[in-house]
């Protein structure tokens, strides 16, 4: 617990914390403003044939729309950001040697850096609820409510009261796969040290992640069950019917690679020398 | 009480260290000293337990949960806070006490002000050494490493720091370990000296019994120092007021009277060591 | 057309005579004119193949002479075609009725006529119905109109005197629809072959009517 307090308090009293958190706030910005823009237009293509046939009423250009494209936008930047914020909280402590200062101290090693793991986890977590909670307030808030329509192979409607649910839900199960950034972040920074290296793999795995989720592997196993394929979780939400099992057996197999990650960093960095 | 023995640690194919052994007792000040690269940082780390010896018994004799503090290199503190945060912060992560009272009096120890709030950041080497000196005596170690604490310190920090060693050991009977390559200011401090180089401990013993076998000529310095003819008889080197001889301790002793006699006033006298002999004791 | 209908009722109320195909047409018009105006409660189910939506809530509000107002809180998808009850489109230009004969209906036979519009200006080429010939009311419509391809209507009704349905299906064709990619979640792989197979589609919308008030000509 305290050294939970500690690391707590380093992340909070570093200036770059809070750049990051302005930062993710000023592209939640750009988001809303695009999709915004955006949005009108891409309804329009969509709903352009259906004109034929049908007159629409009530508006889908709406709030639930709007955190809808901000959700898809998600998982880009802030688990990039996640990834320097977390990363840092190891490269700098090996770059300012702080870490030598620590462990003269009578602190057990893998506790330390079981507790940094623990606040990545958490301030992701933090991170994620705050840009949700504002995309909700100001979504809402500006484009006010109505039906959310989303493409899944067809298009499908969800009444506000259902697609609120879904959007919230998309948003928690997608921290998951945010949590796993920040922890292989953390991960890299006890093998690379350095935090440009650190930042450079991070991004890479970030990239290669994102790549690698829509290549078919040819196996149906490896399909389910990479690390890299659970990612889209969150999309599952916004299928007609929610296929409640596939969701937990993700969540429950992003749980444990998170912790498989987490296992690694702390033997490594168990067994080598500080300094 | 310090104890290490046979101690190996090679780094790929360089020999960091190769069968070194060393004790500090209660209440002594031993000084390493080795030139930059000798091994004094590594043997310091693996004292502390940052690092692991390939081979070799280390032993670190005290009573708490902290047996030894120190500091490797330079003093590193969080910069974005201030000393009473930086304390409270080590202080709470090891179970120590970090209220204010107990920060403050660790500031105090160390000649800190207290009213001090900038970031670490701000201060000047050395302060932050001092921090960090506050920072290793937290939760009350019977051992304290301090690795080069007198580099980048100004004449009046070092005479500052060097006062604070020897109170600390004859307030606390604490075991204090000082490495350096200025061997001058260790001279002052230390009651024993250990030689380090290329990774070996090439003598041990007294400071004054090991500064006196390598010292081979003396600098003395006066204005009318070159007035003095008798100096002639000697190995001498002239610079400016002062006048490198070659003498031993008895010899310099008789040149003192002498001068003395002459009138000639002597401003000071300074052992010039013989750095070979002090780290290649064995070619003489 | 009004002494026409009269004449109509007439010959009905003698009850011993048996009718022409155009006298069914024009008696079963005469009823739908009949109705001035009407409020209904509306349930509107999407059957699209690709599309899913939940069942939507709206209030239809229908003036003769006027098309059906359709008001709702929620978003709608609103047919633009099959919403007439009165089928007034098909009776807005003078007509010729083909009689095609008898066809078997649940309960009841039902005579299928075909309406042939004798004006350019009608927007449909021709529509064929089903007339309910004992309780005069349409069971079944097919309308090929000129722009906006062919729709069939099946009109439930809820007792043998009503004139309006309380169940309407209205089924019509629909085009693939064209997805911008980067509207898509990010990972929805675009079944483009199934696309591509599938031919033009076909679409459903099922309404429940309620009806609040029907006034009617006295």
């Amino acid at each position: 617990m305290r050294l939970l307090y500690i690391e707590t308090y380093k992340l909070f009293r570093q200036s770059r914390t809070y750049y990051a958190i302005l930062a993710l706030f000023f592209i939640e910005a750009i988001v809303l403003l695009s999709a915004y823009y955006q949005g009108t237009g891409i309804i329009d293509i969509v709903l352009a044939n259906l004109k034929d046939t049908f007159y629409f009423q009530g508006k889908l250009l709406n709030g639930n729309l709007i955190i809808y494209f901000i959700l898809n936008s998600f998982w880009f930047h802030v688990p990039l950001l996640c990834m320097i914020i977390v990363s840092g909280m190891l490269t700098t402590e090996y770059q300012e040697k702080t870490l030598q200062t620590v462990f003269m101290q009578p602190v057990v090693k893998w506790k330390y850096l079981l507790a940094k793991y623990i606040v990545a986890s958490l301030f992701t977590i933090f991170l994620v609820l705050l840009l949700a909670l504002t995309s909700f307030i100001l979504s809402y808030g500006i484009f006010g409510k109505g039906d959310l329509v989303v493409y899944t192979n067809g298009l499908t409607f969800f009444e506000h009261d259902d697609a609120f649910y879904r959007l919230v839900y998309a948003f928690l199960f997608g921290t998951l796969s945010l949590v796993f950034f920040s922890v292989v972040s953390l991960t890299l920074a006890v093998l690379l040290k350095e935090s440009f290296k650190t930042w450079i793999a991070a991004a890479l795995f970030l990239i290669v992640s994102t790549l690698l989720l829509k290549i078919d592997l040819g196996n149906e196993v490896w399909n389910q069950i990479a690390f890299f394929k659970l990612n889209n979780t969150w999309q599952y939400f916004f299928n007609h019917d929610i296929e409640w099992n596939t969701i937990i057996i993700n969540s429950v197999l992003m749980g444990l690679y998170i912790l498989v990650t987490m296992l690694v960093g702390l033997f490594l960095f168990q067994k080598k020398d500080i300094g | 009480m310090i104890y290490c023995e046979r101690v190996h640690k090679k780094y790929g194919k360089v020999r960091a260290l190769h069968n070194v052994s060393i004790s500090c007792g209660k209440g002594e000040i031993l000084g390493l000293v080795g030139a930059n690269g000798a091994g004094k940082t590594t043997l310091f780390k693996i004292l502390l337990g940052l690092v692991t010896a390939d081979s070799g018994e280390v032993e670190i004799a005290g009573d708490g949960a902290k047996k030894i503090g120190g500091i490797i290199e330079k003093p590193a503190l969080y910069p974005y806070l201030n000393a009473h945060e930086n304390l409270r912060l080590f202080a709470k992560m090891q179970g120590a006490n970090s209220s204010k009272q107990d920060v403050e009096a660790s500031l105090e120890q160390v000649g800190l002000p207290l009213n001090r709030t900038d970031p670490v950041r701000n201060f000047s080497m050395g302060m932050k050494q001092r921090l960090g000196i506050a920072v290793a005596l937290l939760n009350n170690p019977s051992c304290l490493l301090l690795d080069e604490p007198f580099s980048g310190l100004d004449p009046l920090g070092i005479e500052a720091l060097k006062q604070l060693i020897l109170d600390l050991t004859q307030q606390t009977q604490m075991t204090i370990l000082i490495s350096s390559h200025i061997i001058d200011v260790l001279s002052t401090v230390c009651t024993n000296l250990s030689i380090i180089h290329n990774g070996e401990i090439v003598q041990t013993g007294a400071t004054s019994t090991i500064l006196a076998a390598c010292t081979t000529s003396y600098s003395l310095c006066g204005s009318d120092i070159k007035k003095a003819s008798f100096l002639s008889d000697y190995d001498t080197v002239s610079n400016g007021d002062c006048m490198t001889i070659s003498a031993s301790a008895t010899e310099i002793s008789d040149i003192i009277f002498k001068l003395s006699q002459q009138q000639i006033a002597i401003t000071s006298c300074r052992p010039v060591l013989d750095l070979q002999q002090l780290f290649n004791p064995k070619e003489k | 057309m009004k002494l026409h209908g009269i004449l109509l009722l007439f010959l009905y109320a003698a009850n011993g005579f048996s009718q022409t195909a155009e006298e069914q047409v024009l008696f079963v018009k005469s009823r739908l004119d009949s109705i001035e105006t009407f409020q209904a409660d509306i349930k509107l189910h999407v059957d699209i193949s690709f599309i899913k939506m939940p069942d939507k809530e709206a209030l239809a509000v229908f003036k003769k002479g006027e098309d059906v107002v359709i008001k709702s809180e929620d978003f709608v998808l609103i047919p633009k075609r099959g919403l007439d009850l009165s089928f007034s489109e098909l009776f807005e230009y003078p007509f010729m009725v083909v009689d095609r004969g008898e066809v078997e209906g649940q309960s009841t036979s039902l005579l299928a006529i075909s309406i042939l519009p004798s004006d350019n200006k009608a927007d449909f080429s021709v529509a064929n119905l089903h007339i309910d010939t004992q309780k005069q009311r349409i069971t079944w419509a097919e309308i090929n109109t000129k722009k906006d391809g062919a729709y069939t209507l099946r009109l439930t009704y809820p007792d043998s005197q009503a004139i309006l349905p309380t169940k309407l299906d209205v089924s019509f064709e629909m085009d693939r629809i064209r997805i911008p990619l980067n509207f898509a979640g990010s990972d929805v792989s675009i079944d483009r072959k199934k696309i591509r197979a599938a031919d033009q589609k076909t679409g459903k919308i099922r309404l429940a009517l309620k009806y609040r008030n029907i006034e009617k000509t006295q």
